[in-house]
């Protein structure tokens, strides 16, 4: 017998090299454990999946009676649906106020009617009637106090750079949430004297975005939902993940962060009550910049 | 250009093509090195290292050795004669050189199967 073992007995021999009767056996010995190791890499892959999937069907058709699963609650309007309600054109223009509850997470969904979005840089004036809803947009760096992101003020850009993917652009009206790491917005916004500012992504057409603080907060974000552009916030402190997880049940197209936390803001609903948030905070560095709707 | 094999140690070393190696004898923890032009070499390697020396060298042209049991490497282009039940093994150029040496009955007909199915 020709060995194709390092060890060799007297009655036995082996061509030395890799050619000849031995070598084509022991490759293709070789290449059939290889073959073999992937089918049933392969099927193990296969089962676990089918294991994976069938407990998951499990888990969905059985009811617990201990850890039951929230129930996510969307409200009465199904998410085909508008959220807002429908306002005449010609009606003044005010932020519809609604609360909800998704996942036990409280939140407080902001829909301005009949009011237009822009950004402002700066310290905002809350005697300015004409505003129906304020909310900080782009963080800005502690040790500079600059716009962390691209930023652009009617046309002027005041920052650049790729800090975070989720960006908002405000061009001739049509307001554009979305996730990139180049957005031809921000040219576009600085063309045509549009505005644009870049924050964390939160959703992404309807997909969940992870982000990397995983700290619990009050947080806040600008959603478009099915083409309808509203602001929502939690009262109770939650991670990115769970935030961004309710607003993707709330139905929520795309979304990015806001400034979150104690940053202060204001919604006027349409008996001209002032709706706030936050804390008021007049000692803001002067790049502080707002997501602002003013009635048309 | 014919690859050689190179045999070297902290003192000397060995260069020598293929043809010109007959046979490698194990001594134990040295090898006998013997040669077509009738010079016999020791070298202070075991015959397993040198087997993997003419694996790794010679690749494919390393074929022509062949292992025989445990204490030869032989070169098959010069094996001339088989003697099974006599155990013999005579490897010659049937011009310059004739060296007879010994191997098991079993691995003797194992050769002899060996290149039977070359020329088949």
């Amino acid at each position: 017998m020709i060995q194709s073992e390092k060890d060799i007995q007297d009655s036995e021999i082996r061509i030395i090299g890799n050619t000849d009767v031995s070598a084509p056996q022991s490759r293709l010995r070789f290449w059939g454990w290889i073959v073999l190791g992937i089918a049933l890499l392969c099927f193990l892959v296969g089962l676990l999946l089918a294991i994976t999937a069938d407990r998951k069907a499990d888990r969905s058709k059985v009811e617990t009676y201990f850890d039951p699963q929230p129930v996510a609650i969307v409200p009465e309007n199904s998410i085909k649906h508008r959220l807002g309600r429908e306002i005449d054109s010609l009606a003044r223009g005010f932020c519809e106020v609604r609360d909800t509850m998704i996942n036990d997470i409280p939140l407080r969904i902001y829909i301005p009617h009949n009011a237009d979005m822009f950004l402002f840089v700066g310290e905002m004036d809350k005697s300015d009637t004409t505003i129906v809803f304020a909310a900080q947009a782009a963080d800005i760096r502690r040790d500079n106090h600059e716009i962390v992101g691209a930023f652009v003020l009617r046309g002027e850009p005041l920052a650049w750079g790729l800090s975070k993917k989720g960006y908002c652009a405000i061009i001739d009206g049509r307001i554009t949430i979305g996730v990139a790491d180049n957005s031809p917005l921000f040219e576009e916004a600085t063309e045509k004297g549009g505005y644009f500012f870049r924050q964390y992504p939160l959703v992404d057409n309807g997909v969940l975005c992870e982000n990397e603080p995983k700290n619990k907060s009050i947080r806040r974000a600008l959603c478009d939902r099915n083409g309808e552009i509203m602001m929502v916030d939690c009262s109770s402190p939650e991670s990115f993940h769970d935030f961004a997880q309710a607003l993707v049940d709330l139905g929520v197209t795309n979304a990015i962060y806001l400034v979150g936390s104690t940053s202060y803001g204001w919604a006027i609903d349409d008996r001209d009550v002032r709706v706030e948030f936050g804390v008021e905070n007049r000692h803001l560095p002067k790049n502080a910049s707002y997501v602002v709707w003013r009635k048309k | 250009m014919v690859k050689h094999l190179i045999i070297s140690t902290s003192l000397d070393l060995v260069r020598i093509a293929p043809e010109s190696i007959v046979y490698i004898a194990s001594d134990g923890n040295y090898s006998t090195l013997v040669q077509t032009d009738g010079e016999v070499r020791m070298l202070s390697f075991q015959l397993g290292q040198i087997e993997k020396m003419i694996t790794f060298q010679l690749g494919n042209e390393g074929s022509v050795f062949i292992r025989i049991g445990k204490s030869l490497i032989i070169n098959r282009s010069y094996i001339y004669y088989i003697n099974v039940p006599k155990q013999k093994l005579i490897l010659s150029d049937v011009a310059t050189f004739n060296h007879t040496v010994a191997a098991s009955k079993e691995a003797l007909k194992q050769l002899k199967e060996l290149l039977e199915k070359e020329v088949k």
